[in-house]
């Protein structure tokens, strides 16, 4: 993937194994923000995203040993985090949009922006009553813009399951959305 | 009441059928269905606190002096075959595409931010503060007002938080502690203010995130 | 001098200019005195004939307004922002490039942060394609305020993006080095490794390519 020559993944993942610790810091460095925002959303706040990636690179690093893929490590990295992120329960009170978050509200921030923010937050605050399935499909599709097929294939699923959960998450959104 | 969308609709919510080629009427159905649940969606990058790096290595290294953890990883560290494997193409065009922070296309989305003309990207700041009783950020993303945005207590040990949404450029900012401290941020580095003091400075690239 | 920028503004679009100069004050009026108000319109003024941003002038003063300092002291301060602005924008104009707002902002961020007009200079004329202007500055200054010297930061900025290290990783040196700085290392150390690591990798290699590694290097 890199012909800059910067160290591989896999290089790096091996250098750890054979006892430098210290170059596991290059993993957390280039992968700290990569899947934060859908940490954020499937937990519904950015502190929350935050101990989620927290822990997951801790538990890679304690079981790297059995990432299969070395130059992989993305990708077995993120099934780590989804773990996290699914094992998260304590998120049954919902929180206002990504909670934390103070848009900063410039004086001269219009109506129509005003507006949009609630519009946001309505949304994500619906995403958080979905289940953690719904939501997953829904921010792998609409919010890091994958395709179905590609979130098949990380999830090891099929498509049309996904099609599947994706249409009930539109419903529920719906009778979320649309209350009275 | 169960309502559910007209499954046409379903489809281009899934972008597999543009909008026009609804039969009439189902495209105000499509329309709303669109404005409720594709609009409204931040896609905003989010970047995490400067320090996670560094407490993260800290449980690493707590871990790998460990004498149990050694022998662990030694016996179930693989050998590595002399043909490394390939990852697959389309898996590393999926990967690609999750690492990008800025808004991918989609169709009929608008690329709207939060805060104005520039794209912005959530940034974390945090203060240790124990004894402070309130803490307050301000820097050129609020015309230095401590009242705009404070921070807020999390946990029992004494830190301080808060996450803003900033444009892409170089901000200055500090702290201010109890109303009256200027503190400069201790993982920031930090420019001459001109007022004989030190003030933190965050950039901002939406490209790639936080530089620092 | 005053009354000619006024009228360059005024030759130059008078609707534009009289709603920029009512926003300057607009910010400023109620908190800082009406002397710094002036200085500060009439300084925004001249930024804009010279196709420099006027937001950092306006910062400065509100800044020094929330830092309770002297007017006079402010005016000195915003004096100094506008004077980093008009060298970052000629410097930049100088080698060719037509700088836009943020990238002067960031020059004259790195300039502030303790680069000479030489050092942006050369750190300007290094961006490239794959590595715009806004982001080699803004690392440079970055790298200068976390205390790396000057002609080190030159050097890393210039041996990263010679080496071809890609974008993400070039705008990942100043956390790099305030990493190491943690651990105990200077920053002056910190980035010279960096530099002999990006040097290292710009130099000719035979097996370098695109391919699988079949032959993984030790560690």
């Amino acid at each position: 993937m890199d012909h800059s020559g910067a160290p591989s993944d896999g290089s790096v993942v091996r250098a750890v194994l054979a006892g430098d610790t210290d170059q596991f810091s290059v993993l957390v460095r280039r992968y700290r923000d990569r899947y934060a925002r859908y940490a954020a959303h499937m937990l519904g706040s950015i502190d929350a995203a935050e101990d989620a990636v927290q822990d997951a690179m801790v538990r890679a690093y304690t079981h790297l040993g059995q990432c299969r893929e070395p130059e992989n490590f993305a990708g077995w990295f993120f099934l780590i985090l989804r773990n996290r992120c699914f094992a998260e329960r304590r998120r049954s009170r919902w929180e206002t949009g990504l909670e934390g978050v103070s848009e900063v509200a410039a004086p001269e921030q219009t109506e129509s922006e005003l507006e949009r923010s609630e519009v946001v937050k309505d949304l994500q605050r619906a995403l958080l009553r979905l289940t953690a399935e719904q939501r997953e499909v829904f921010v792998l599709k609409h919010v890091e813009g994958l395709a179905y097929d590609e979130i098949a294939a990380r999830l090891k699923t099929s498509v049309a399951a996904l099609k599947m959960r994706m249409h009930r998450a539109y419903d529920r959104l719906r009778e979320l959305l649309e209350a009275p | 009441m169960k309502r559910e969308w007209n499954p046409l609709v379903k489809q281009v919510l899934d972008g597999e059928r543009e909008l026009e080629t609804l039969p009439a009427d189902l495209r105000l159905e499509a329309e709303t269905a669109r404005r409720l649940l594709l609009d409204a969606i931040d896609r905003q990058a989010v970047t995490l606190s400067a320090s996670l790096d560094a407490r993260v290595m800290a449980r690493v290294r707590s871990r790998a002096t460990a004498p149990w953890s050694r022998a662990w990883r030694w016996l179930s560290a693989p050998t590595v075959p002399r043909w490394a494997v390939m990852v697959p193409i389309a898996a590393a065009a999926g990967i690609l595409l999750l690492a990008r922070t800025s808004t991918p296309p989609a169709i009929g989305e608008p690329r709207t931010a939060l805060t104005g003309q520039r794209e912005s990207v959530y940034v974390r700041f945090e203060l240790y503060a124990p004894h402070a009783s309130r803490v307050a950020l301000a820097g050129t993303f609020n015309r230095w007002d401590p009242a705009a945005t404070p921070l807020v207590r999390v946990g029992s040990d004494g830190m301080w938080t808060v996450t803003i949404a900033l444009p892409s450029g170089q901000h200055q900012y500090g702290f201010m502690v109890d109303g009256r401290n200027w503190v400069p941020d201790p993982v920031a580095p930090a420019v001459d203010d001109g007022f004989g003091r030190r003030n933190s400075v965050v950039s901002v690239n939406t490209m790639n995130g936080r530089i620092l | 001098m005053k009354r000619l920028s006024v009228s360059l503004v005024i030759l130059g679009g008078l609707a534009h200019g009289l709603a920029a100069q009512g926003d300057v004050r607009a910010r400023l009026v109620g908190r800082v005195s009406p002397e710094v108000v002036q200085l500060v319109s009439s300084l925004a003024d001249s930024a804009r004939g010279l196709g420099l941003p006027d937001a950092p002038l306006v910062d400065k003063a509100l800044e020094g307004a929330a830092k309770a300092a002297a007017p006079e002291r402010i005016a000195a301060a915003v004096q100094t922002v506008f004077g980093q602005l008009a060298a970052a924008a000629r410097v930049m104009r100088s080698t060719g490039a037509t700088p836009g707002s943020q990238e002067i902002e960031a020059g004259a961020f790195a300039l502030g942060a303790g680069l000479t007009v030489d050092d942006v200079a050369a750190v300007a004329q290094t961006a490239d394609g794959t590595h715009p202007a806004m982001a080699v500055l803004q690392v440079a200054g970055a790298l200068a305020a976390l205390g790396v010297p000057r002609a080190q930061t030159v050097g890393l900025v210039q041996s990263a993006v010679r080496s071809g290290l890609p974008l993400g990783d070039l705008t990942n040196l100043p956390a790099q080095v305030q990493a190491a700085a943690a651990s105990g290392v200077p920053p002056a150390a910190a980035a010279a490794g960096l530099e002999r690591a990006a040097e290292a990798r710009a130099a000719p290699n035979p097996h370098s390519s695109s391919k699988a590694k079949t032959n993984p290097h030790k560690p």
